[in-house]
C-alpha cells in the first residue's frame, strides 16, 4: 500500500512516499526549489508557477509543488531555461508593483523584493496601464491590494487551517483581490502571518518599525494550553524612555504553524517595575513566613510550579489551586483506568483524524488550535466531526458533521452512552457492573440526545481509521468529573479512540503534574496571581502587595496540550522581585528559577534536560523541534467505572463561564489590541426569557461571586444558555460551568 | 470539410492567399463558416489555430480582439502569474501596435511573455491563446510591421466588428450538459466544496445523482487520458453535494433565483428533464407547477435506478434544490389530453418530459404480456424501488425463483442486480453480444459487480419461444448466435448456430431491451410531428415540438438515453422557453450557438500531445462494498472517494480550458 517511490532529484537518488510532492521531497533532501505562492501547511494553490521543474522524457515543465513523482523519474530542479522561466515570472510580479519599498512595512523580509534580487531584475522593462483600488481596513489586519500578488496563502490559511472561510479571491484577472467575509473573521491574523508581501499587514504594527530594527526572542505563547511557538519581536521605544523596551509584534513559523489571534496580538501584558522595592519584598517574605498556605493559578511556569511544591516540601505550605487539583484528580482517575499516565492524543493526531468528537468544549474560544486542527481534519481527510455541546456554535458550522446537543449537566449520561457505542467486548467485561445498570433509555430522555442521533455517529464510525475523542473543561469541572475520567480512560483503553484531555488553563497539565495540590486552605494565605491575605502580582497597576514578572519576562516552561515541555524566554527586562527571590530568601538556593528545569520529576514522565539545552525550532519540513515530549508512565489498571448518577435538570437562566474569542485571561485583557469586553451574551431566545434586553446593565451570583454585567443580544448564538466571561478574573475556577441564576436588571 | 481563405487549425496548413477563390484549397475540418441561418462568419481563431473565410480579415485587429477575450476570461480567474499578468501584457502590447503606436521591441516582448505563458501557465487557456496569435504574427507579419513601420492603426481598427467568445474544455463539450467540469475540479481542489457545488449546478442541478450514476461520457474526451488515463470525473462531483448535505446548509445555488414574475409553464413529469427544466426556469422566475403521474418525485431514477446504486436521501437532496426554488410539484397526477389543452391555455409554455416508460418486447415467440412470469423491467423497477425507499406497495420476494433477463444496459443491470438482492434462485441476463460490448453499454464496475454477486450472463444468445404452462412460464428456449465477419467490411453479423439451442427453466421473463414512449397525453388533433422511433420530434437544438409552446425533452424526445442527456436537453430547452415567453420568439445566445458549434468541432483531439505534465500518476479507485456485504440489502456499493484519494485526483486535472472566438 505505502510503496516508497525512488526517483532522482539533479541526479541525486530520492525517496518519496505516498502523498508526497517533488516539491517535498525536495525540501526534505535541501535542494532549493524557488516558490511564492507555496505555504507547507496547507495543500498547494499553485498559483506562482515558480517551482516547475524538467521531468526527464516529459516535454515542458511540470509543476513540483502538486506533482507526485513516479517510479524512476529523473527530475531537475535548475537549469538555464527554467532560470529564465522563472526569471521572467518575476518579471510578471514586478509589473506595476509598488516600488516604495521603503514605507512598506514588509521590506526587508518581503519575498517579492528578495527573489527579484535573486533573479538579478534590477529594472522594470515593460509595464501595463495601472489602476487606483482601495485599500482596506478589516479590523487587526489591513489589507492593501496594489501590493498583492495573488499567491492566495492567506484564502488557504483560512479556509483549510482556521477553518473560517471568511476571505476569499474576488477574481478580476488582472484585477483579481483578496475580500474578507468580515462576519466570518475571527481576527487571527495568520492571513498577516503568511503573506509573502506587503499586502496583508497588522494595522497595529503597520508603519511602526523596520523589520530589521527589531531584535527577535523565541519563545512560548502563555495565553492557553496550547502553548504554541511565537517569536516576540522588540525594540527600545521612542527615545524619551532610553533602555525601555517594548513589544512591537509577535511572528511565528508560519510556514508550518499556526497562531491564533490573542498569541499574535496579546502581547503586551508585560509588568514594568522600575526597580526593586525592597520594602514591599521584605513584607513579602515575612507574609510567606507567616502563611500557611499558597494560592496560585495555572499562568505559572514548569519551574514556579517546582519551586511551591519545594516549599511546600520544605515548609509545610498547604497549595491551593483549584483548577489545576480538578484537572490532577480527573487526570488520575482516567490514568487508573486507561493505564497510562497521561492522554495519548495531540493536536498532530487531531489533523491526522478522520473521525473527531468533541465533548464538554466550547472549542472555538477554550482552545483555538483545537479548533484549527478539526479545520485541517475535515479539510484533508473529511474527518467526521461531531460537535457535543449544550450550545451549538454557528462559527463552527462549516466543520461540524453531527451537531449533538445535550442538555446542561448530562455530560456524565452523554459520555456512558458513548461508551456504550464505542468501547470492545472485553471493557464490557471488565465494567460489568457498569454497563449492566447502564439504562439508556433514561439517559437519552434526561439528556435529549436520541438514540437515533447515536446510532448515525456509530454508523459514521465505519471504516475509520483514525478516531480521536476530544474532551472539555464541562467534564473535568463536572460534579461527577471521577467517574467521567473513567469512563474516558475505558475509551481510550478499550476503543481504537485516542483520547485528548484539553487542559483547560496554559500550565494546567504541568502543574498537575508537578505539585501536589491541597483540597483545604489554613488559616493564612499567600496569592500568586490569586486573591489572598497577602498578593504577589504580575499585572501591575497595583493589583498586588508586591510586583511580580509576567510570563513574556521570565525564562521557563509550560507543559503544553501536546505534552510537551516548551521553553520561553524572557522577551523583555524585568527590574523587579520575583518568586525565585523570595524562595531564595526564605533558604532555598537557586540562583535561577530555571534551576530547576532539570529537576522537573522524572516520575511524571519529565526528562532531565537543563534549560539551556531545550532546542526551539522547526526542521526544513515543518517537524516540530521544541523542548522535548512527556514520556507516558504506565501503570497498573485496578479501577471500575461506577454507575453513572442520576441527571440533575437546569431550569431557567443558565448560564455558561465562556471567554469571547480572544480573551483568556487578565494578560491578554490587558493587551492593547485586545479590545473584547466582559459582557453577557446571550441568544433573543435567552433575552426573551429571562426578561431582559439588549444593552442593559444585569446582576446575577455565581456561588459566592457577585456579577454586575452589560447583556449583549449575539445574533450567531442559539438556546437558552447565556455565555458569562471570566477572563477579567484572576480566580482559577474549579467548579462546572453551567449555573442556574437569578438574573435581574440593575 | 470548409471552405477557408487561410487555415492553421489542428496544425493544418492552408493558405489560400493570393488564389482565386474557385481554386481554394479546402479545411479538412468542420469549422463554423456559417454562424448560424442567416449570419457567416469572417474568422474562427482558438486554441489550436485559426481559420480566415475571408481575406478582409484585419488580422491584427483579430489578434487583439482574442487577446482581449482572454482579459475577460482571465477577469473571471487570475488564478496563476503567467495567466495574471501574462493575458494583460498581450492585450496591452496587441492593441498598441494594432492602433499604430508599436514598436519591434514589443513584438519581442510580446513573444517573450507568449513563450512564458506557454510554458507555465496554470491551465491550458494560458498555455493555448498565445497559439493562434503566434500563427498570425508569423503568417502575417507583413500586416503587423506595416502598424509599426508607418505608425498607422491596422485596416479595420475603427470598424464595429462582432466577436463571439466561448470558454470551453474537452471533457465539458462531451458531457451532454456542458458541465463546468475544470471549474467544480478546481473547486475541490481549493477545498471550497461549496464552490464545487455551485460550479456544478450552473448546468447541471442533479449533482448527488450525476456524482453517482452518470456514465460519464466526458471522461471519454478526458485531455489526461492522452497522457495516462481520464481523471475521475464523475466521483469528484459527488464531493461538492456530500459537503451540502453533511453540514446540514440549505441550498448553494449557482445563482439567486429571479424574483417570480408573471410567466408560468406547467412541466409534465418530475424525472431528470422536468426537474432540471423547472430549476432553471425558476432561477429565471418563472412559475413552474410539475405534474407527475407517480406517489414519488423523480422519474426513473427513483423507481428505476436501485437504492445500493442512488441512494433516494442523496437524490432527494437534489429533488429539495429544485424545490427550494419555489418549485410547485403535483404527485399522482396522470395528465390526459383534456388536461394538456387546459394547460396549453393555462400556461405560457408546457414541457413535455414523461420519458420511456413502456417497456419493449423482446420479440420470441408465444411472447404474451398476459403470461404468468412475463413481468415488464419498469413494471418490476418500479415496485421494488417504491417498496425499497418508500414503503408504497408490497416487497417484491424472488425466494426459489428463477428470473430471466433480456437485455444490455443499465437497465438490465438494475433487474438483474435487484434480483440477487430479492433472493432469486438463479439470475441469468441473456445478451445477443459478447461481454466488450455489454461492459461498453453499461460501465466496468455495473458488469463485474453483477457477475461478483452471482448473475450468469449468457452471451451471443436470445431467446426464441416462451415455454409456457396454463399460462404460466415454466421455461425458455435460448438461441446461440455467433458472430460472423462482413465480407464486405461491414458490421460483423449476427448468426444462429443451428443446433445449438437450449432450453432454461424460468419463472420469470423480464424484457429490458429497451423502451418506449408512453405519449397518449397528446391530443390527437395537434398532431404532433414524431420520430420514426416513437418520440416527439424537436430539432434537437431548441426543443420545441412542432407546435408552439409546447417542448419536449429527456427520453420521451430522445429515446431512452442517460440523465445527463435529459439534462443538457431540459437546461437548453429552459433557456430557450424563458426567452420565448418574453418574445415569442424562438432563440438561442451566442453562447448557445457557440456550444453547438464546439461540439460539431469536437473540442477534444485524442492524438493531441500533452506537454507539461508528469505522466503516470495512477488514476483513484474508491472503495466498494465487499460482495457478501452488499449482495443481500440496498447498501450503497461505492463509498465514494476519501477526502485524500479526492484531493490527489483533483491534482491530476490539467484544467483543459480553451477559448474559442469567431469574427463576423
Amino acid at each position: 500500500m505505502s510503496k516508497m517511490i525512488q526517483f532522482t532529484i539533479d541526479g541525486r537518488q530520492v525517496t518519496a512516499a505516498k502523498g508526497e510532492s517533488i516539491l517535498q521531497v525536495a525540501r526534505r533532501e535541501g535542494i532549493y526549489i524557488p516558490t511564492m505562492c507555496y505555504l507547507a501547511k496547507t495543500s498547494p494553490s499553485a498559483s506562482c508557477r515558480m517551482c516547475v521543474v524538467e521531468a526527464e522524457g516529459v516535454d515542458g515543465f511540470v509543476l513540483s509543488c502538486n506533482t507526485p513523482p513516479t517510479e524512476g523519474i529523473a527530475i531537475t530542479s535548475d537549469s538555464q531555461e527554467l532560470y529564465s522561466e522563472r526569471q521572467s515570472i518575476m518579471k510578471m510580479y514586478n509589473v506595476n508593483h509598488p516600488l516604495q519599498c521603503g514605507v512598506c512595512d514588509k521590506s526587508g523580509e518581503c519575498d517579492l523584493q528578495n527573489k527579484t534580487l535573486d533573479f538579478g531584475l534590477d529594472e522594470q522593462t515593460f509595464a501595463v496601464a495601472d489602476q487606483r483600488r482601495d485599500s482596506k481596513v478589516w479590523g487587526v489586519l489591513s489589507y492593501d491590494p496594489h501590493l498583492c500578488i495573488m499567491c492566495e496563502k492567506c484564502t488557504s490559511v483560512c479556509n483549510e487551517v482556521v477553518g473560517s472561510e471568511a476571505l476569499f479571491i474576488r477574481p478580476g484577472g488582472y484585477k483579481s483581490e483578496i475580500d474578507n467575509t468580515f462576519s466570518k473573521c475571527i481576527q487571527c491574523g495568520e492571513c498577516i502571518s503568511v503573506c509573502p508581501v506587503g499586502a496583508m499587514a497588522s494595522t497595529d504594527f503597520e508603519y511602526s518599525s523596520n523589520v530589521w530594527e527589531l531584535e527577535k526572542v523565541p519563545s512560548a505563547c502563555a495565553h492557553c494550553s496550547s502553548a504554541c511557538n511565537l517569536t516576540y519581536e522588540k525594540k527600545e521605544k521612542g527615545t524619551a524612555t532610553l533602555g525601555a523596551e517594548s513589544i512591537y509584534r509577535v511572528t511565528n513559523e508560519d510556514d508550518f504553524d499556526a497562531l491564533c489571534g490573542a498569541g499574535r496580538f496579546g502581547y503586551d501584558f508585560e509588568n514594568r517595575v522600575s526597580e526593586k522595592d525592597e520594602d514591599a519584598f521584605a513584607i513579602a517574605v515575612s507574609a510567606f513566613e507567616n502563611a500557611d498556605t499558597i494560592r496560585f493559578n495555572s499562568m505559572i511556569s514548569n519551574e514556579e510550579a517546582l519551586l511551591l511544591q519545594r516549599l511546600k516540601e520544605r515548609f509545610g505550605y498547604r497549595l491551593i489551586n483549584k483548577e489545576a487539583k480538578k484537572y490532577q484528580e480527573f487526570l488520575n482517575a482516567f490514568t487508573s483506568v486507561s493505564g497510562s499516565s497521561l492522554y495519548s492524543a495531540d493536536l498532530e493526531s487531531i489533523r491526522k483524524s478522520d473521525y473527531v468528537v468533541t465533548i464538554g468544549s466550547a472549542v472555538s474560544t477554550d482552545n483555538p488550535m483545537v479548533r484549527f486542527a478539526l479545520s485541517v481534519a475535515v479539510n484533508r481527510r473529511k474527518s467526521y466531526m461531531a460537535y457535543m455541546h449544550p450550545i451549538e456554535d454557528e462559527m463552527l458550522r462549516n466543520l461540524v458533521t453531527q451537531y449533538v446537543k445535550y442538555e446542561v449537566g448530562s455530560e456524565e449520561g452523554v459520555l456512558a452512552m458513548l461508551c456504550e457505542m464505542i468501547v470492545d467486548e472485553s471493557a464490557k467485561e471488565t465494567h460489568k457492573a457498569f454497563f449492566d445498570d447502564l439504562d439508556i433509555g433514561y439517559v437519552s430522555g434526561e439528556s435529549n440526545v436520541g438514540e437515533e442521533e447515536l446510532e448515525l455517529l456509530k454508523k459514521k464510525l465505519v471504516r475509520r481509521d483514525d478516531p480521536v475523542l476530544v474532551i472539555g473543561a464541562d467534564l473535568i469541572n463536572h460534579s461527577n468529573a471521577v467517574n467521567i475520567a473513567k469512563m474516558a480512560g475505558m475509551i481510550e483503553r478499550h476503543s481504537a479512540f485516542s483520547v485528548m484531555i484539553i487542559p483547560p488553563e496554559t500550565n494546567s497539565l504541568g502543574v498537575s503534574l508537578i505539585c501536589d495540590l491541597d483540597s483545604e486552605e489554613g488559616k493564612s494565605a499567600v496569592g500568586y496571581n490569586v486573591a489572598a491575605d497577602f498578593v504577589l502580582s504580575a499585572l501591575g497597576d497595583g493589583e498586588g502587595d508586591l510586583d511580580m514578572p509576567a510570563l513574556s519576562q521570565q525564562e521557563g516552561t509550560l507543559t503544553n496540550i501536546d505534552k510537551r515541555v516548551v521553553p520561553m524566554n524572557a522577551a523583555l527586562a524585568y527590574h523587579g522581585y520575583e518568586l525565585n527571590d523570595i524562595a531564595n530568601a526564605l533558604g532555598m538556593k537557586s540562583e535561577h528559577v530555571i534551576d530547576y528545569t532539570v529537576q522537573l520529576p522524572q516520575e511524571s514522565g519529565f526528562s532531565q534536560v537543563r534549560f539551556d539545552d531545550l532546542p526551539n525550532h522547526y526542521t526544513d519540513v515543518g517537524e516540530e523541534v521544541r523542548g522535548y515530549r512527556l514520556a507516558p508512565m504506565v501503570s497498573e489498571t485496578s479501577a471500575t467505572v461506577d454507575a453513572i448518577s442520576d441527571i440533575r435538570e437546569f431550569n431557567g437562566s443558565v448560564i455558561y463561564r465562556c471567554d469571547p474569542l480572544m480573551q483568556f485571561n487578565p494578560f491578554t485583557d490587558k493587551a492593547h489590541q485586545i479590545i473584547d469586553e466582559a459582557l453577557l451574551r446571550g441568544s433573543e431566545q435567552f433575552a426573551v426569557a429571562a426578561r431582559i434586553k439588549d444593552g442593559e446593565r444585569v446582576r446575577f451570583t455565581v456561588g459566592e461571586d457577585v456579577y454586575e454585567r452589560v447583556f449583549k443580544v449575539d445574533e450567531r448564538l442559539k438556546g437558552t444558555v447565556a455565555l458569562n466571561p471570566s477572563f477579567d478574573s484572576s480566580e482559577n475556577y474549579e467548579s462546572y460551568r453551567y449555573n442556574q441564576v437569578k438574573i435581574e436588571r440593575v | 470539410m470548409s471552405k477557408v481563405y487561410f487555415s492553421t487549425w489542428r496544425g493544418e496548413q492552408i493558405s489560400n492567399v493570393g488564389k482565386a477563390e474557385d481554386a481554394w484549397e479546402e479545411s479538412a475540418y468542420n469549422l463554423p463558416a456559417q454562424y448560424d441561418d442567416h449570419r457567416e462568419s469572417k474568422a474562427f481563431i482558438g486554441w489550436d489555430g485559426v481559420a480566415l473565410f475571408d481575406p478582409d480579415v484585419d488580422v491584427v485587429r483579430l489578434a487583439t480582439e482574442y487577446a482581449a477575450q482572454y482579459q475577460v476570461y482571465s477577469e473571471a480567474c487570475g488564478r496563476c502569474a503567467p495567466g495574471r499578468w501574462g493575458g494583460r501584457i498581450l492585450y496591452d502590447l496587441l492593441d498598441k501596435i494594432a492602433r499604430g503606436e508599436g514598436t519591434y521591441d514589443d513584438v519581442a516582448h510580446l513573444k517573450e511573455v507568449s513563450k512564458s505563458m506557454q510554458l507555465t501557465s496554470k491551465c491550458e487557456i494560458g498555455k493555448t491563446v498565445p497559439n493562434p496569435l503566434m500563427d498570425l504574427m508569423e503568417h502575417f507579419k507583413d500586416e503587423f510591421d506595416r502598424c509599426i513601420d508607418e505608425q498607422v492603426p491596422s485596416k479595420h481598427y475603427d470598424t464595429e466588428v462582432n466577436y463571439i467568445a466561448k470558454i470551453t474544455a474537452p471533457c465539458t463539450d462531451a458531457c451532454p450538459a456542458h458541465v463546468d467540469i475544470p471549474g467544480y475540479i478546481e473547486g475541490v481542489r481549493d477545498l471550497r466544496f461549496d464552490e464545487s457545488l455551485r460550479a456544478t449546478r450552473q448546468t447541471m442541478p442533479l449533482a448527488h445523482t450525476c456524482g453517482r450514476v452518470c456514465p460519464h461520457p466526458c471522461e471519454d474526451a478526458c485531455r489526461r487520458t492522452n497522457l495516462d488515463a481520464p481523471i475521475a470525473i464523475m466521483e469528484l462531483k459527488r464531493l461538492g453535494a456530500d459537503y451540502e448535505t453533511d453540514h446540514g446548509f440549505g441550498f448553494f445555488h449557482p445563482a439567486e433565483a429571479k424574483p417570480k414574475g408573471d410567466k408560468k409553464v406547467a412541466v409534465i413529469g418530475a424525472g431528470p428533464a422536468g426537474l432540471t427544466t423547472a430549476y432553471y426556469l425558476a432561477l429565471e422566475g418563472v412559475h413552474v407547477d410539475v405534474f407527475e403521474e407517480l406517489p414519488v418525485l423523480g422519474g426513473e431514477v427513483a423507481v428505476g435506478v436501485p437504492e445500493y446504486r442512488m441512494p433516494i436521501d442523496k437524490y432527494n437532496q437534489d429533488i429539495e434544490a429544485v424545490r427550494d426554488l419555489g418549485v410547485n410539484f403535483i404527485t399522482n397526477s396522470r395528465v390526459s389530453a383534456d388536461m394538456m389543452r387546459q394547460y396549453e391555455k393555462d400556461y405560457d409554455a408546457v414541457m413535455v418530459a414523461t420519458g420511456t416508460r413502456i417497456s419493449k418486447k423482446v420479440r420470441c415467440s408465444n411472447e404474451r404480456p398476459e403470461l404468468d412470469g412475463y413481468w415488464s423491467a419498469i413494471e418490476m423497477l418500479d415496485q421494488v424501488n417504491l417498496f425499497e425507499k418508500y414503503g408504497i406497495g408490497e416487497e417484491v420476494d424472488l425466494t426459489g425463483k428463477t428470473v430471466v433477463c433480456v437485455g444490455g444496459g443499465f437497465t438490465s443491470m438494475d433487474v438483474v442486480r435487484c434480483s440477487i438482492r430479492a433472493n432469486a434462485k438463479k439470475v441469468y441476463m441473456i445478451y445477443r453480444r459478447d461481454e466488450k460490448t455489454i461492459i461498453r453499454n453499461t460501465t466496468y464496475e455495473e458488469y463485474h459487480e453483477a457477475v461478483e454477486e452471482g448473475v450468469e450472463f449468457l452471451f451471443h444468445s436470445a431467446v426464441n419461444n416462451i415455454n409456457d404452462e396454463e399460462d404460466v412460464i415454466k421455461s425458455l428456449l435460448i438461441d446461440k448466435f455467433e458472430l460472423v465477419p462482413d465480407p464486405d467490411g461491414g458490421r460483423a453479423q449476427l448468426v444462429k448456430i443451428e443446433g445449438e439451442s437450449y432450453t432454461i427453466d424460468s419463472d420469470f421473463l423480464i424484457p429490458a431491451v429497451s423502451q418506449s414512449a408512453d405519449l397518449d397525453l397528446l391530443p390527437q388533433e395537434w398532431e404532433l410531428e414524431m420520430t420514426s422511433w416513437g418520440t416527439i420530434k424537436t430539432n434537437g437544438v431548441h426543443y420545441m415540438t412542432s407546435r408552439k409552446g409546447i417542448f419536449a425533452s429527456g427520453d420521451c424526445e430522445y429515446g431512452p438515453m442517460t440523465i445527463v442527456n435529459a439534462v443538457g436537453q431540459a437546461k437548453r430547452a429552459a433557456s430557450v422557453m424563458a426567452r420565448y415567453m418574453e418574445t415569442g420568439e424562438i432563440t438561442l445566445t451566442d453562447d448557445e450557438i457557440m456550444e453547438d458549434h464546439l461540439r460539431k468541432m469536437r473540442v477534444y483531439d485524442k492524438k493531441e500531445k500533452v506537454t507539461g505534465w508528469l505522466p503516470g500518476i495512477p488514476r483513484e479507485q474508491s472503495e466498494v462494498l465487499e460482495v457478501d456485504e452488499r449482495k443481500d440489502n440496498n447498501k450503497e456499493v461505492n463509498y465514494g472517494f476519501t477526502q485524500e484519494q479526492g484531493l490527489s485526483e483533483a491534482e491530476r486535472c490539467m484544467r483543459c480550458y480553451y477559448i474559442a472566438m469567431i469574427a463576423q
